[in-house]
């Protein structure tokens, strides 16, 4: 997590900010949140600066202009590196926090934190493009929430001007090329992804790994060569990849299955097969194979409470 | 050396103990007990892939521990194996030169320790460790054997006498 300096002069005027991410579509690597803020006075001078969102751009330019903005102490900027460990881990909980809710908190938390260096931000501008993969995970989320209309950048607003009600917010379609604090805030966001993963190091120490990951999108043929030779039957990838992906699934078949007890109980009983596997287990657990004991049938009931409540049974077959 | 096992159903199982201490590997701080059931049994490349890591945070007087399997997060503390007690692993023995014909199928239940342990980091998935998890509670059966099966003292007697007088 980097960010700027102490706070300067102009952080006590009002202020506006920028929001983009990177890195939301891919199946590796970390998401990234970034923002870019500016005295309001400032924007016209900001415009001039030629930041354009960052995809239109070719890398190298996108380097230059992210080493001119820090070098301009007429202007913040904040990231939230989102990990990829953290976002799997998450969307994989007991109870799922989605892409959004994750998304949603990031921008939020940039917001947080820009108020609480003392920064008196007034306007906060967001991207909101229908052309990035950003906008189906979002229709998704009103959906859940809101059951009526579909991909309403207004939604998003009202619900940040509720947590934050003293800043004006304006999700906009296209405001990266509205507002050049947006576009600033995209190349603060493209180019700290790319950096975190082209210095990557990989938590797996297994031989012949590779950093050849592509740009991490599924339809990659980097990426995909980079899945296909990184794939583990039991330990399915390096944790770099996003495990919550659906590109992930279509891996499964290569690999081991694994029944969660945390998945159990929605899924009790489903097949007779498991529950063949995990007597098999429970024979060689001599006291703690965790499954649900009832599953078994006999064993379970009859014993006392005492040996139910600490999944402890008598070894019969050895 | 052997410990005979008689079950219910009348099988006998041996576990040889003759190759213990120094001969065989010894897994201290490598046996983990996941919340999962991987349908694999065999080899695999597991301290290249699974990095528990210490996150300083101590609850009820253990210390957590975080590691990532197949994307999900897991929470886990290592736990010693109780004072008089020993980790095994066993495996099956191979019968050997002997002639299979020789071999009934209740004496060809001779297992031995292939390796030993003296700890175990059990993991929970997104909770953290704690004293009411099963597996901890699980090793209060040993002190629980302990006094069931140990022979009982005149004063044992006498106390127990006492109580029961009482809740009358």
């Amino acid at each position: 997590m980097e960010s700027e300096s102490t706070l300067p002069d102009w952080a006590s005027k009002p202020c506006i900010m920028g929001i983009d991410e990177a890195g939301r579509g891919p199946v590796l690597g970390p998401m990234v949140y970034g923002c870019l803020y500016c005295a309001r006075s400032y924007e016209k001078t900001l415009s001039t600066l030629n930041f354009a969102d960052s995809k239109t751009l070719k890398e190298e330019k996108r380097e230059e202009l992210f080493e001119k903005l820090k070098a301009n102490e007429l202007i913040g900027w904040a990231v939230d590196v989102i990990d990829p460990r953290e976002l799997s881990a998450k969307m994989l909980r007991k109870i799922k926090i989605n892409l959004n809710e994750i998304s949603h908190d990031s921008a939020s938390g940039l917001v947080t934190r820009v108020l609480n260096m003392g920064v008196l931000l007034t306007d906060v501008r967001i991207f909101f493009s229908l052309k990035r993969m950003w906008v189906f995970p979002l229709m998704h989320a009103y959906l859940a929430v809101y059951v009526d209309t579909v991909g309403d950048p207004e939604k998003y607003r009202i619900k940040l001007s509720e947590r934050f009600p003293s800043i004006k917010f304006v999700v906009a379609k296209k405001a990266d090329s509205l507002y050049p604090v947006v576009s600033g805030a995209s190349i603060v966001a493209k180019v700290t992804r790319d950096r975190a993963l082209r210095d990557w190091v990989l938590d797996e120490t297994a031989e012949n790994m590779t950093r050849n990951f592509g740009s991490g999108y599924p339809g990659d043929p980097e990426t995909k060569s980079w899945l296909e030779k990184h794939q583990h039957s039991v330990f399915g990838f390096p944790s770099l990849v996003r495990f919550s992906w659906g590109t992930c699934t279509s891996y499964s078949k290569n690999m081991v299955e694994v029944v969660w007890e945390s998945d159990k109980t929605e899924e009790d009983g489903s097949s007779s097969s498991s529950g063949k596997r995990q007597l098999k287990l429970s024979s060689f657990g001599v006291t703690t194979s965790k499954r649900k004991s009832e599953e078994i049938g006999s064993s379970g009931k009859s014993r006392c409470k005492f040996f139910q409540s600490r999944k402890l049974e008598q070894l019969a077959n050895f | 050396m052997g410990l005979d096992g008689n079950s219910k159903a009348g099988i006998t199982g041996t576990i040889n103990q003759k190759k213990s201490e120094t001969e065989v590997p010894n897994l201290t701080g490598k046996v983990h007990l996941l919340p999962c059931c991987i349908k694999y049994d065999g080899p695999s490349a597991v301290s290249h892939y699974f990095k528990p890591k210490p996150t300083g945070v101590e609850v009820e007087e253990m210390k957590v521990e975080e590691a990532h399997f197949r994307g999900r997060k897991l929470q886990g503390a290592t736990l010693p194996i109780p004072n008089g007690y020993s980790g095994f692993v066993i495996g099956k023995k191979s019968p050997g030169k002997r002639k299979a014909s020789d071999m009934s199928e209740q004496n060809s239940n001779t297992w031995e320790i292939t390796a030993k342990f003296d700890n175990i980091t059990y993991w929970n998935h997104d909770s953290l460790p704690s004293k009411v998890d099963a597996f901890v509670r699980s090793l209060h059966w040993l002190s629980v054997a302990e006094a069931l099966h140990k022979p009982a003292a005149a004063e044992d007697l006498a106390s127990a006498s006492i109580t029961l007088e009482k809740k009358r």
